[in-house]
């Protein structure tokens, strides 16, 4: 009997935390994550840290010399039309103040791998919280005698340790390229900043959201806000910059003096936001968000009758938010858009330097910049729309519908339809709105419809690169995320191009780089139509080759 | 004898893995066929070939009469499947799947739907990802069983269903073949076979290692019987349709047919039974009992087989 009470442990039933047990078994998790991302983390490494070494390079080879460096200062310097881009260029701001090369590649480059830094993390918690969750894997561990923290926290780390790894890789590029070792360091520290809030964000965004395609958007909405929210405040007088990570992570003010106590921002709204992830993470049962799920329909509406219909039904809300956060960048654009031209009214430097751009004025150079920068932000929903076709196979969905007098093209054409007619929706929307924004400014209704011309122009290059996704995913589903790889090139030459001092036949094998930038050029009907039949082609191409393969 | 479903030296391989390997099966119009075989076996690699899903490197594969690649699309209209691992749309509800399904099939017989619905005792307001298992697959199975067709591929429809539910699947399948509908069922139950089945292929390793009519396989409605009496039995081994007798410690242990049950329990209860235990074998056990020398031969002469454990 004594025998008995002895070797009788207590159970502890537990609260809402059931103490260090809850992150037992993390270690093994964290070895799980290592081996199912290692090619991921190398992507993410080699494409941030590539980016930046690109960018030193060209800078370095570009403005050797102090007045050059100084010439770009004079042409950045109060730019709104620049800053809604790239930041209030700490050390170019003071014509006193010698440009350094370091503050010159802060203002190519830094935010760029703020986002690269924040999407990864973004992606990578979510991937291994919510995701998971959405599987059965999820049950599996969670019946090891692994604790309830145990994924979050793994994830979490492992997020953590990519971002070290990132920056470091950015740090040692920097610093290989002689640029000064605070101002490196410090960039360093605002990337592991930015990085871990929005870790943080989205693992309270796997707590609230009902799964991991609404975490990724809350993530996303967080991040959009970020970018907006601190593009107004560096054109207006700072304080809403304040209240974004992005802004944070260039408050640092690396190469320019910098200010170190910034960083306690990202470290206490991380601690924050983790405390809230783990706290919601203890009060929620397994695959459930916070909203209980409310009973639906229990018979289809007339609209769920076709692939079609249940492709619009599964990417609707995808669609949606991507033409409001689209929309919303569109409107910005246009409300600065006039400053453009005020602040060039006396410096000629700047003219000049807008006038290589196009024939028309500044405000025209100046739109036709931001309307690519919109079209090649939107083309990321031309692909992933595409690409939900691959989801769903590799999800084991596509079968059943397979399965039913359903051909391949037409179920996986249901998907390219979506796409076709979301993308061109999306840059009419952008096109509005960007317009009206300016029209509210000027005064002048006309630009609605110019701008809207504008966008629309974009949206055949937008389709040859759903196009190119289709081919890639008609010949294999794994093949298929080489589309990114792809989408990754047009926006490397779209936003850097001309920097990146590229061979023209390497530009021109993006297809936005054929695309008239109206309103400053004329309008060319010749290259659009010629686009128009290439994404034709190649979305037929897919489509055939899709119909060909075995299903996975 | 018309028939549904007719495959000749069927050969697919994924890489160096030959999934299926020469297999034959022949299926006739309005039968069930019960299509066994331990896991890996091919199962689901033939009916995904016969969906149009996967395409046949070699041999040939007929449908309804057709080309199970060429035609899918005229095919399916005439046919249902409910697959093994059935994945839904987590935001879907399942009332809006059936239908989807249904409609795509090429429409919704309402009565037959929620007579269904009733029956497997499905919320169908409820979203898609908060059904186990079992409430998924009974969706497909709802989306199937509704619809007018002439052939039904099953594949392993009751793996996640509880014993109640099982026999209200049978029941529908049952009424379906009254209808003259044509049903492959895969499976690795042999129960479930036995009850439904008018003839069983047995799949093994991408191959058919036999098939017939359950009778014709009479060894696999043998049961397992081991049995401690107070005095040793004898004359076992003389009655008809008991096989693989050996003793160990006091137990004897054998396999006995159906039709032979009633006599041996008779001649067992002779001696004074101590404890009985009859269990169906499991299909691995007659595989091991029945092809046990054929296996080692050909694991000796491929050395493919990895899977295959003594016991």
């Amino acid at each position: 009997m004594t025998a008995l009470v002895d070797s009788a442990r207590p159970v502890d039933v537990g609260g809402p935390d059931a103490g260090a047990a809850s992150t037992a078994g993390t270690r093994q998790l964290l070895r799980l994550i290592a081996r199912r991302d290692r090619f991921r983390i190398l992507l993410w490494l080699g494409g941030i840290v590539g980016l930046v070494a690109a960018t030193a390079a060209s800078i370095t080879g570009l403005y050797s010399a102090q007045a050059d460096l100084d010439r770009y200062a004079e042409l950045v310097r109060g730019n709104a039309a620049l800053i809604v881009q790239s930041g209030p260029g700490y050390g170019l701001q003071d014509p006193a103040v010698p440009a350094t090369t370091g503050a010159v590649v802060m203002n190519e480059v830094a935010i760029w791998t703020v986002v690269a830094v924040a999407l990864m993390s973004l992606f990578m918690t979510v991937r291994h919280t919510r995701t998971e969750e959405e599987t059965e894997r999820a049950e599996t561990v969670r019946a090891l005698p692994v604790g309830r923290h145990s994924e979050l926290t793994a994830a979490l780390v492992a997020t953590g340790v990519t971002n070290v790894l990132v920056t470091f890789g950015v740090v040692v590029t920097l610093l290989a390229y002689d640029l000064e070792p605070v101002g490196s360091i410090a960039f360093g520290l605002a990337l592991i900043g930015s990085g871990a809030v929005f870790a943080a964000v989205a693992a309270v965004a796997a707590q609230v959201a009902g799964g991991s395609r609404a975490a990724l958007g809350l993530g996303g909405v967080v991040l959009g806000a970020s970018f907006v929210l601190r593009a107004v405040g560096d054109v207006g007088n700072g304080v809403l910059s304040w209240l974004s990570p992005i802004g944070w992570a260039q408050a640092i003010r690396a190469y320019a003096d910098e200010r170190w106590w910034v960083l306690l921002l990202p470290a206490a709204a991380t601690a924050a936001l983790l405390v809230v992830a783990f706290e919601l993470q203890a009060r929620r049962d397994l695959g459930a968000g916070l909203m209980p799920e409310r009973p639906g329909p229990s018979v289809a509406s007339p609209r769920l009758s076709s692939t079609i219909g249940l492709a619009v039904r599964l990417q609707r809300a995808s669609v949606i938010s991507w033409t409001v956060a689209v929309a919303l960048f569109a409107f910005l654009y246009g409300v600065v858009a006039d400053q453009a031209e005020s602040i060039l009214e006396d410096n000629p430097e700047m003219e000049d330097f807008f006038a290589q751009l196009g024939e028309g004025s500044v405000t025209d150079a100046f739109l036709a910049t931001a309307t690519l920068i919109l079209a090649l932000l939107a083309t990321g929903f031309t692909i992933s729309s595409v690409l939900r076709a691959r989801a769903e196979e590799v999800g084991g969905r596509a079968e059943s519908l397979l399965a039913t007098p359903t051909s391949r093209e037409r179920w996986a054409g249901g998907h390219v339809t979506v796409s076709i007619v979301g993308t061109t929706i999306m840059l009419l929307v952008a096109g509005a709105s960007e317009g009206f924004g300016l029209a509210l400014v000027s005064g002048d209704r006309e630009w609605i419809p110019r701008l809207i011309g504008a966008t629309l122009v974009m949206v055949p290059a937008m389709l040859v690169t759903g196009g190119v996704a289709m081919v890639a995913y008609g010949l294999s589903a794994r093949l298929a995320m080489a589309a990114w790889g792809y989408y990754a090139f047009t926006l490397v030459v779209g936003m850097l191009g001309a920097l990146l001092d590229l061979p023209q036949w390497a530009l021109n094998l993006s297809p936005f780089e054929h695309v008239p930038a109206i309103p400053s050029e004329p309008m060319d009907w010749v290259p659009v139509i010629v686009l128009v039949a290439l994404a034709g082609a190649l979305f037929a191409t897919g489509l055939t080759a899709f119909r060909r393969r075995d299903m996975s | 004898m018309s028939v549904a479903i007719s495959i000749s030296d069927l050969v697919k391989t994924f890489g160096t893995t030959r999934a299926l390997d020469g297999l034959e099966l022949e299926v006739a119009t309005g039968e069930v066929h019960g299509y066994l075989g331990p896991n890996g076996a091919g199962k689901s690699v033939t009916i995904r070939v016969l969906l149009g899903l996967l395409r046949a490197d070699s041999g040939t594969a007929t449908l309804l009469g057709g080309d199970p690649w060429r035609d899918a699309v005229e095919l399916h209209r005439r046919l249902a499947y409910v697959p093994g691992d059935v994945n839904l749309w987590p935001n879907l509800t399942g009332g809006e799947i059936i239908d989807l399904l249904s409609r795509l099939r090429g429409g919704v017989d309402e009565g037959r739907r929620d007579d269904l619905i009733e029956r497997l005792a499905l919320d169908p307001r409820k979203k898609a990802r908060t059904y186990s298992k079992g409430n998924r697959q009974k969706v497909a199975l709802i989306a199937a069983l509704a619809s007018n067709v002439e052939l039904m591929l099953l594949d392993e429809p009751t793996s996640g269903l509880d014993p109640l539910m099982e026999t209200v699947f049978q029941e529908c399948i049952i009424e379906a073949t009254r209808e003259g509908r044509t049903v492959l069922l895969s499976s690795h139950i042999l129960a479930e076979v036995e009850k439904l089945c008018d003839r069983v292929t047995i799949i093994r390793r991408g191959r058919a290692v036999q098939s017939g009519t359950l009778a014709e396989l009479r060894y696999l409605t043998r049961t397992s019987i081991t049995v401690a009496t107070e005095q040793p039995i004898v004359g076992l081994e003389s009655i008809d349709g008991v096989h693989n007798v050996s003793s160990d410690d006091g137990h004897v242990r054998f396999d006995v047919d159906g039709r032979s049950l009633d006599q041996v329990v008779r001649t067992v209860s002779q001696f004074g039974v101590r404890s009985l235990v009859s269990q169906p074998p499991t299909l691995e056990e007659l595989f091991l009992r029945h092809y046990g020398d054929e296996l080692e031969a050909a694991n000796g002469a491929t050395g493919r087989d990895e899977s295959v454990q003594g016991g």
